[in-house]
């Protein structure tokens, strides 16, 4: 089951570049959150920080905290709280050098699930979850990269559902895929938003109209306006936010 | 440079074909004479020993400055692999030769040319490791760390295997390499007219870059005959390790990532080959001055 997660005062630097600017903000459980601005405004880092990938880059560095349920996020191992945040990426990254079945079990083997059966029942249900069973089912052994680019963004979904993480986040997931993967990536976040915490970052308006409860805006590395989806983009409080959803900007 | 290339190349040719006699296999050198299977399994041992030295310490060398050191400690390791390979190989001989066969008592033996030559061929196997897998891209590493794997996960999971193609290469470049060198073994294997005993220190032991670097001044056909034998033997090895070379750089995927690591082997070649040729020189002049001394 999906987690809440509470953000104070978080503050992010590349180098001496600030680029978040002190973020507090509460992600409700089971709901998906989509955070919108304009190229730069610090969006990716923000959910970089929720699964400690941010750190990962050279001489980069966070203050602040994120409270995952009653956890204390950057007091945990980073590979604890990647085991139950989950990413997807902007451009799909499969493992090349894998099949599409081992892609998905290689986590799974990693954390002690060693028995076939058990392995390929979990594989088997996380690509059912990521909608792509039907299309690769005959075709488990086939290398990863002989998949299309929206079968191997679902592909990498079923990988990071295949954890039962608390929390997915979803880095411009549809952005480099056709309409009709874009649609099925939307399908599948609607269906997955009942059981995770889902927080999608999106360059696209309509999509985050489409599929999240609620919408932050972030500009300049600063949370705007956070609310009801509806509310913020039919009577947002703040001009700026105003000016970017009616396009005057970004 | 190219005419020199095929006029070395076809001296080595004709004169080793004139000169070549499936005997040489199986029989050893007598003298100035006779056979070269002494030097060929001298050379086959002196590889052995040095690879399996210097292929797990390059290669993990390599792991270690791409994936885990911090910027400062890798740049350090970085400058020490170029200062490295930036020695001249009679150096690396003559220290082989104050450190191991004098200090620690091996004599002129396998272990102490075999350290030699992995020596030199460290520095090429960890840049090569180092090189491949900086080509593999970061988002396949974030996607490994996001799953939860730790550093070292990834690495042996996941991003080892887009590099494995590049890393083969440096390995078998590093030994192409390894197998023309002469300066580093004439201070530490010495010279046996026997086969190998392969016992390890104590015993001299021969190889093929001896043969050619010592005969062809002799003032008799016969050594005349086995210096271009040898030579052609080396020449045809190597070739079939550049050839497996090639197919391996190939092999891996991605034409951006087969142009840089292509041209990175091209570069290390010519890099060795320069390094080697000067050296050799220097070695002339040094041994022929300790033999005569002798």
């Amino acid at each position: 089951m999906g987690k809440s997660i509470a953000v104070e005062n978080l503050r992010a630097w590349y180098g001496d570049q600030l680029t978040l600017k002190g973020i507090d903000m509460e992600l409700e459980a089971n709901r998906a959150t989509a955070i919108i601005g304009p190229s730069g405004c610090g969006k990716s880092t923000f959910i970089r920080c929720l699964n400690r990938l941010h750190e990962t880059v050279p001489h980069s560095r966070v203050e602040g905290e994120i409270r995952l349920g009653d956890e204390d996020l950057y007091r945990m191992d980073p590979v604890d709280v990647r085991r139950v945040v989950g990413m997807v990426f902007q451009k799909a990254n499969p493992f090349p050098m894998m099949s599409i079945f081992d892609n998905v079990a290689l986590a799974l083997r990693l954390n002690g699930i060693r028995r076939k059966r058990e392995l390929f029942e979990r594989v088997e249900k996380s690509l059912r979850m990521a909608a792509l069973w039907d299309e690769v089912k005959d075709r488990l052994r086939d290398p990863a990269t002989a998949l299309s680019g929206g079968q191997q963004q679902r592909l990498c979904i079923a990988r990071a559902l295949a954890m039962e993480p608390d929390v997915l986040l979803m880095d411009e997931p549809t952005s480099a895929l056709d309409p009709g993967s874009t649609l099925r990536v939307e399908e599948l976040i609607e269906a997955l938003k009942s059981s995770y915490t889902i927080v999608i970052v999106t360059h696209n308006m309509q999509q985050a109209a489409r599929v999240a409860d609620r919408t932050a805006f972030f500009l300049n590395g600063e949370l705007i306006e956070y609310g009801d989806t509806a509310t913020l983009f039919t009577k947002p409080a703040d001009p700026r936010t105003e000016a970017y959803v009616t396009g005057r900007f970004g | 440079m190219l005419v020199g290339l095929a006029d070395l190349f076809w001296t080595v040719l004709a004169k080793g074909v004139a000169s070549f006699h499936f005997s040489m296999l199986t029989t050893v050198t007598h003298g100035i004479a006779g056979g070269l299977q002494n030097a060929i399994l001298g050379t086959f041992e002196l590889i052995l020993l040095s690879t399996a030295i210097a292929a797990p310490l390059g290669i993990l060398g390599g792991v270690y400055v791409s994936e885990f050191a911090h910027t400062k400690s890798a740049a350090a390791v970085r400058f020490l692999t170029e200062v490295l390979s930036g020695v001249p190989s009679i150096v690396i001989g003559y220290f082989g030769y104050l450190t191991m066969v004098l200090s620690f008592g091996w004599g002129f033996s396998a272990l102490a040319g075999g350290m030699a030559l992995a020596i030199i061929m460290l520095p090429y196997i960890l840049r090569t490791t180092e090189v491949s897998l900086e080509q593999v891209p970061r988002s396949q590493r974030e996607g490994a760390w996001a799953l939860g794997m730790t550093r070292f996960q990834a690495v042996s999971r996941v991003v080892w295997r887009p590099a494995a193609g590049g890393i083969a290469t440096g390995v078998l470049t590093a030994i192409a390499i390894g197998m023309g060198e002469t300066a580093p073994l004439l201070y530490t294997a010495g010279w046996s007219s026997l086969n190998p005993t392969w016992q390890l220190t104590g015993h001299q032991v021969g190889y093929l870059t001896y043969v050619i670097w010592t005969y062809i001044d002799q003032p008799y056909p016969e050594a005349h005959a086995l210096a271009y034998s040898a030579a052609l033997l080396l020449l045809g090895i190597i070739l079939i390790i550049h050839l497996v070379v090639r197919f391996l750089v190939h092999q891996s995927t991605g034409s951006a990532r087969r142009h840089s690591l292509a041209s990175y082997v091209r570069w290390i070649r010519s890099h060795a080959s320069g390094v080697s040729a000067s050296s050799a020189k220097r070695a002339s002049a040094t041994s022929t001055y300790r033999i005569r001394t002798r």
